[in-house]
């Protein structure tokens, strides 16, 4: 049957999703209070806080216009945060990677199976949002809201692939210093979670349009809002968040081929 | 013999830059068989390891593992192998029955099969008690027996164990030697490295000691002893009695005292003076480990 090889083949990468699945089970009430109740909290906080002070933005009222910054924001944390702390310290200190490499697994399977986890996870995390947002009446679009749900699913793959190419070329810890400073944080204060990005000086709004985060809440935001999203830009959005999830997932597995095998 | 060997190297060397870690190694592990490849550190052993494991590139001759190329080695091939590593990579966050669990899936081991095999494989390794606890609660002993039955997971025809019984306790190690031999009667093929050489003493048909990337001797551990150490050892205090410093028996300075290595214990004791201060022993590998490389510290 070799038209069922290559779900056959999928096994071994489930089998590592599931490896890391069974752990959190084990550990899930810290990890929902990090990834579910931590932007809750931030929602409520720009919700009620920055909402009482902004009435509407683009239009939107605060609660509307901020709530898919808040979905893009918890998949950016947790696939970012599963991926290179996460990853990593199943690679150099577990040794979770080398006792997988010594069965039929591959490099690749490994990787992938880690970058399904990350983004699954991230979108735990996500729902979570959506729904307390949902019943407080954020959503303007159900239809629009489960296609800013499969675009979430998208983004979180690139930021858990981004987060494996820095995993991939981090020393120790240190490293992710680097990382949080140079790339989560920007991605989170500069690509309109907050605020559109047109009001940024413009310069800076050229280079928020480098950051997937940009992107995401391009797609996001209108989709649950309810707003017109225009096909074309929309198609550049995905193909943008498709690249870096592709080309950083070929960075990570080509530097760890090379760092793990010699 | 007839029967391929389980792994074969042939002119086996490794070079990375201008250091040649090994330099044309041949041996053979024959199915079976109990395989220790022993050497100090910087020997071209963890080298050596790694090509067999697909870890390393091999830079020059041949290797093969079940009649095949190790560049050639697929997923079936790597089925057939079970590692016991020298870290612990258990995981910690799991149960001893989860670590299996999870195992076993990785070799595409349907459900059934690994419900079946695990509760055989902790009775085995006397972990019964704890199949329901997590790692981080075992002792470093049970750790090890757990990391051994994870690598009999898939029933491999070959199990690799890196230095498998370091840092245990002599009770944990005796129950680790048995049932290494227990799996050896069951006709698996054990390649071994250890630092212990009454590990390899006791578990080992065939022994390679390497230093500096080359095969320095090899053969049973019997006549490794009787070939390099003659069989008896008797380490004499300085000032050496006169009859002993004419070089007539083999002997080797250790600084305070000589080693003597003699076949017949008796032909070195009747030579001794009533007064000299002695200690007779049988010779072991280690005598032929130390004496074959060296006595000085090697440290990397």
């Amino acid at each position: 049957m070799a038209s069922l090889a290559p779900w056959r083949e999928a096994s071994y990468t489930l089998a590592i999703w599931r490896r890391h699945f069974l752990v959190w089970q084990r550990t899930i009430y810290s990890t929902l209070a990090l990834q579910v109740v931590n932007p809750i909290l931030f929602l409520f906080a720009y919700g009620l806080g920055l909402g009482a002070v902004i009435q509407t933005l683009d239009g939107l009222d605060y609660l509307t216009f901020v709530l898919p910054g808040m979905m893009a924001y918890s998949a950016l944390f947790t696939a970012s945060f599963e991926a290179s702390v996460g990853a990593y310290s199943r690679y150099a200190y577990q040794k979770t990677w080398d006792a997988m490499l010594a069965t039929p697994v591959s490099l690749l399977e490994v990787l992938l199976g880690e970058a399904l986890w990350a983004a699954f996870k991230a979108m735990l995390s996500v729902l979570g949002v959506l729904l307390v947002g949902a019943i407080w009446g954020g959503i303007a679009s159900v239809g629009g809201a489960v296609l800013a749900v499969l675009a979430l699913g998208l983004a979180s793959l690139s930021f858990a692939a981004v987060g494996l190419a820095c995993t991939a070329h981090a020393k120790s810890w240190e490293f992710f210093n680097y990382y949080f400073t140079f790339w989560v944080t920007p991605n989170f204060m500069f690509s309109g979670v907050f605020f559109p990005v047109d009001r940024l000086p413009d310069p800076i709004e050229w280079l928020s349009w480098l950051l997937p985060m940009t992107h995401l809440i391009q797609l996001v935001r209108p989709l649950t809002a309810g707003q017109p999203l225009a096909l074309g830009p929309a198609l550049l959005h995905v193909v943008f968040l498709a690249v870096i999830a592709v080309g950083a997932f070929l960075l990570a597995e080509r530097r760890l081929r090379a760092r793990m095998f010699d | 013999m007839a029967a391929t060997p389980i792994i074969e190297a042939k002119g086996l060397a490794k070079s990375y830059g201008a250091v040649q870690a090994v330099r044309g190694i041949d041996f053979a592990v024959r199915p079976g068989q109990c395989f220790a490849l022993l050497g100090p550190n910087g020997a071209g052993k963890t080298t050596t390891m790694r090509m067999i494991m697909g870890l390393t590139k091999i830079s020059a001759g041949s290797l093969t593992l079940f009649g095949k190329p190790v560049a050639q080695i697929g997923r079936a091939e790597r089925a057939r192998i079970g590692l016991v590593p020298q870290e612990d990579n258990l995981d910690p966050d799991l149960s001893v029955r989860q670590n299996l669990e999870v195992y076993g899936r990785y070799f595409k081991l349907p459900k059934s099969v690994i419900r079946e095999r695990i509760p055989a494989l902790v009775d085995f390794m006397q972990l019964t008690e704890k199949i329901d606890q997590g790692v981080m609660q075992l002792s470093g002993g049970m750790k090890r027996r757990l990391i051994l039955a994870r690598a009999m997971i898939a029933e491999p025809e070959l199990i690799i164990l890196d230095e498998p019984t370091t840092g245990l306790d002599p009770q944990a190690r005796v129950l680790i030697w048995k049932q290494l031999l227990e799996l050896k009667r069951a006709g698996r093929t054990l390649l071994l490295t250890t630092h212990y050489m009454d590990e390899a003493q006791r578990l080992s048909d065939w022994i390679v000691i390497i230093d500096q990337g080359r095969i320095l001797a090899e053969g049973t551990p019997g006549e490794l002893i009787a070939q390099h150490v003659k069989g008896h050892v008797f380490e004499v205090a300085k000032p050496l009695p006169g009859v002993l410093a004419n070089g007539r028996f083999e002997h080797e300075d250790i600084g305070d005292s000589v080693l003597f290595y003699v076949e017949q214990p008796g032909e070195l004791r009747r030579e001794l003076p009533a007064e000299t201060s002695y200690l007779h022993r049988p010779a072991n590998l280690e005598d032929v480990f130390l004496r074959l490389t060296g006595r000085k510290l090697r440290e990397n």
